[in-house]
């Protein structure tokens, strides 16, 4: 399978060819025309409508990097009705012997509440799935779903509202400070759940999150010894969590307050010292730097550009506003280099249909074909989440993403996208259309011509000469030629 | 098997060099090479028992009076024990299995574990999946053996996964398996449209694009390999008939698709598929004894249907279930999640007989059962005396290899 040489460590690929650094950062110059906008749109979101491509196309990279700055209050979204009426969340009894919510003893009432509250993490999953497509911010959904990618928790679903909880944290730090969300998301419910941290007591310690806390989330392997595992673990001791009123307190019985050594520092320290002290290390703005250049730019970028966006992050004191607004005006993140070279998610890409499309709202259909696809929301497979690139793309994979257009590209679908109806009659224009909307004209050029041809229907009636019914069903199974291009499984 | 140089590794005694030559005398008279671990035609099939099954209620220590004690409700009576011997015996729905057993064919290996066990579903069944018990990992070992193997990237169907969605077992970071849920499923919609098939083959080919991705090479491929497979594979399995009846369940559907995939010679050399919910904290002994009768049942169809077609010692069938259940039972007729749990190989090459310790129910984990043997000895020796690798880099450790395979 593809075993080039640019494979450095599982499916991260770095493009070819050398950037140029010092221009890197600068700002991309002039209006952005719409591949570039369609890019910006597809990174900084999760794809764009026709319209918004059009628009954006017409305005400089800094103009419409604030435009997509500009996010509503986090207090004026509204969780999901079903999470609502569920008013008495759970009469069960937590046991704090057991170590996870799942391995509650469940009585036939009990195993019933579980299945019900399966059915509130699905309507989870469709919420946040409509609030990708409809937002008017996408990018406080896009920073929402790497922060999800990034400080991985599974659901909870006997406790739906802790789900829900750490997902509206990471909304409300979209743009935030990551010192903030890491010293907040530690004591997180879901996360204090998910990695042992309401185990953690000062006679018997849990280093499951000391460890990651590091490992995963702020440093990277090798930034860090043994012992400063086991002195972290220390100060994080003695967090409880109430799953069923969601309430995450300070237990000062269980809690560690003797001396610890940390990162070279010595103190009384508390969790909260503790990410301080993570936040002085030059590697965290590193890792972070890092991170975010894979998520926006390309993957496995080279250490001059990661340092660059790392000073950015400590000159700002770790705010993600202003290292944001330069990587995405960047010259670098318009470059041949990043465009293209990212492989859209399964979320990505289904929303980024139904936006192509300018469908109004996703459906519970959604759900099995994301998990086909590989990616379940609030399900990260491991600790580290999804990994993305390469992985994505299996044989199984691919058949569920061209199986899912197959299916919505329906009749409805059709109804409902304005511009898939109108388009032109004439084989060789909408052939056009379509390779321009669809992927920017990002197609071979065997696509133009078989999606010609399969529009001309060659050897039968030509496309302005059927009935509608047999038009729209070509018309249906163009866009779906176009969709299952390559072009349009990369972001 | 590289023919010389296993000849100069050995060509020092004259005996074992005698011994060799006999091997491969054998060996080319029954092409392909039955007898060496790893030869072309031997297929591993995993089955995931997922939710947890109950290891006291299927191998049940019918001879331990404590067994009794903390079951009251749930014991299985001595009088419908399978037995084995005067200490344990199957679960009374294992007939088919028992048979197999009475024929030399199961090795059941008690006490299967590791250390600090997780109680969760999730992180449990991802631990048994990646065999990284003390780390997260994005592949699974079954995956890291495809990609340490590199059998023929030219094969499409080297593994399968009877499932809709490929489980972590099978993930890679170089070898492209299929997940073939049923043959009519793994199957591209659009492909009933022949103008739109022969149009996605055409511009699939041509790689003139107006932009360059380091992912552009590995999505081409997959796409051509998805599209090839699908189309393929129903004529691929074509020729085979199945010679058993197998039970009108999933598992026995699941199984009849790996027998045919099998018996199709496609050069696979692990199918995955997956039974249960084995997750009793309810009512366990109606649901566990189904769903045991039920796995019984297809495995026996299974190895009768893999004889009929001389296949029988071409596949090794391996269970896992991410863990077995806490010893004292519940106040609502089940069992909560617990550790240690056994396991069966059966068929090919399968030295038959009880292995591992006994469930020590004195001494328990807080409750539950403690490993005695742990499941990367299992996989090392899978890996290495079946499917003929080294398996120190996949397991990323050196694990103890198990005298359960002839």
């Amino acid at each position: 399978m593809a075993a080039q040489a640019q494979i450095d460590v599982g499916g991260i690929l770095r493009p070819q060819g050398r950037p140029d650094f010092p221009t890197a950062l600068q700002p991309h110059h002039g209006p952005l025309g719409e591949r570039a906008a369609a890019h910006l749109l597809r990174r900084a979101g999760f794809g764009g409508a026709p319209d918004d491509i059009r628009r954006y196309a017409a305005m400089r990279a800094q103009d419409a990097v604030a435009a997509l700055l500009d996010i509503p209050s986090p207090t004026s979204i509204a969780p999901p009705q079903q999470l609502d009426e569920l008013t008495h969340p759970l009469s069960m009894a937590t046991d704090p012997l057991q170590r996870t919510m799942l391995d509650q003893p469940m009585t036939m009432t009990r195993r019933k509440t579980f299945r019900e509250h399966m059915q509130v993490i699905f309507a989870l999953q469709l919420w946040w799935l409509n609030r990708m497509l409809t937002t008017p911010a996408p990018l406080q959904e896009k920073m929402t779903f790497y922060f999800h990618g990034h400080f991985t928790s599974l659901a909870t679903p006997l406790f739906p509202w802790i789900t829900y909880n750490q997902n509206a944290l990471f909304r409300r730090y979209a743009l935030g400070n990551l010192r903030e969300l890491t010293r907040d998301v530690s004591k997180d419910a879901a996360m204090l759940i998910y990695l042992n941290g309401a185990q953690n007591v000062a006679a018997h310690p849990n280093e499951n999150y000391a460890r990651e806390l590091m490992e995963l989330f702020t440093l990277g392997v090798d930034h860090y010894t043994e012992n400063d595992v086991r002195e972290s673990a220390r100060a994080w001791t003695g967090w409880r969590v109430d799953r069923r009123s969601d309430t995450v307190t300070l237990d000062a019985s269980q809690h560690d307050s003797g001396v610890k050594t940390f990162l070279g520092r010595t103190g009384n320290f508390t969790g909260d010292d503790v990410v301080n002290v993570i936040f002085e290390q030059h590697q965290c703005a590193r890792f972070f730097a890092a991170s975010l250049l894979s998520w926006f730019v390309y993957n496995d970028p080279e250490p001059q550009l990661v340092d660059s966006v790392a000073a950015i992050l400590r000159r700002h004191d770790f705010e993600l506003r202003p290292v944001l607004s330069t990587l995405l005006s960047s010259s670098v993140f318009y470059s041949a280099r990043a465009y293209r070279a990212l492989v859209k998610s399964p979320v990505e890409f289904v929303i980024g249909t139904y936006k192509t499309l300018g469908l109004p709202a996703v459906d519970q259909s959604a759900l099995p074909a994301l998990q086909q696809m590989g990616q379940r929301l609030y399900f990260p497979p491991s600790v580290a989440g999804w990994p993305g690139g390469q992985n994505w793309i299996t044989s199984g994979t691919m058949i569920a993403r061209q199986n899912f257009l197959t299916r919505l590209l329906g009749s409805q679908t059709l109804a409902a996208s304005s511009w898939l109806r109108g388009l032109p009659v004439t084989s060789a224009s909408a052939a056009r259309a379509l390779a321009e909307t669809i992927l920017q004209g990002d197609a071979a050029p065997a696509s133009f011509v078989e999606l010609e041809s399969y529009l001309g229907g060659t050897g039968s009636a030509a496309l302005a000469s059927l009935s509608l019914e047999n038009y729209y069903q070509r018309v249906r199974g163009a866009a779906y030629l176009a969709m299952a291009t390559p072009a349009y499984q990369l972001n | 098997m590289k023919r010389r140089s296993f000849l100069l590794g050995t060509a020092s005694g004259l005996a074992v060099v005698a011994n060799t030559e006999h091997v491969f005398a054998k060996a080319l008279a029954q092409a392909p090479l039955p007898g060496l671990p790893g030869s072309a035609d031997r297929c591993l099939v995993v089955i995931n028992l997922y939710g947890g099954n109950d290891g006291l209620n299927c191998i049940v220590p019918h001879g331990d009076e404590r067994y009794y004690q903390v079951r009251p409700a749930l014991a299985i009576a001595r009088n419908d024990v399978l037995a084995i011997d005067a200490q344990v015996g199957l679960n009374p729905g294992m007939r088919s299995l028992k048979a197999l057993y009475d024929k030399g064919m199961v090795a059941i290996v008690q006490g299967v574990g590791y250390p600090n066990p997780d109680h969760s579903h999730f992180r449990s069944t991802e631990i048994w999946q990646t065999a990284a018990p003390d780390r997260y990992e994005h592949t699974g070992w079954l995956g890291r053996y495809f990609d340490e193997a590199s059998p023929s990237q030219n094969n499409l169907f080297k593994g399968v996964s009877v499932s809709k969605v490929l489980p972590e077992v099978l993930v890679s970071d170089r070898t492209d398996i299929p997940a073939i849920a049923e043959l009519g499923d793994y199957a591209m919609v659009a492909d009933r449209d022949a103008s739109a098939r022969r149009a996605f083959s055409n511009e699939a080919r041509d790689r003139r694009l107006p932009f360059d991705s380091p992912y552009l090479a590995h999505v081409m491929e997959v796409e051509g390999n998805a599209q090839r497979s699908s189309e393929e594979l129903p004529n691929l399995v074509a020729g085979y008939t199945t010679k058993a009846s197998y039970p009108a369940t999933g598992l026995g559907r699941s199984l009849a698709l790996a027998a045919q995939i099998v018996g199709s010679n496609l050069g696979t050399k692990a199918i995955y598929v997956e039974h249960g919910s084995f997750d009793t904290h309810v009512s366990q002994v109606t649901t566990q004894n189904r769903l045991l009768t039920q796995l019984s049942n297809a495995i026996g169809a299974f190895y009768e249907d893999l004889a009929a077609h001389g296949n029988d010692r071409r596949v090794l069938t391996l269970t896992f279930s991410e863990f077995g259940r806490r010893i004292d039972e519940n106040g609502s007729r089940g069992t909560d999640h617990g550790e240690a749990s056994p396991l069966f190989l059966i068929g090919g090459g399968v030295k038959g007989g009880l292995y591992g310790a006994l469930p020590d129910l004195g001494s328990t984990n807080m409750g539950n059962v403690r490993y005695t043997i742990d499941f990367r000895s299992v996989y090392a020796t899978v890996l290495e005396r079946w499917l003929g690798r080294p398996s120190a880099t996949v397991l990323d450790g050196v694990f103890e290899k198990l005298p359960v395979l002839s």
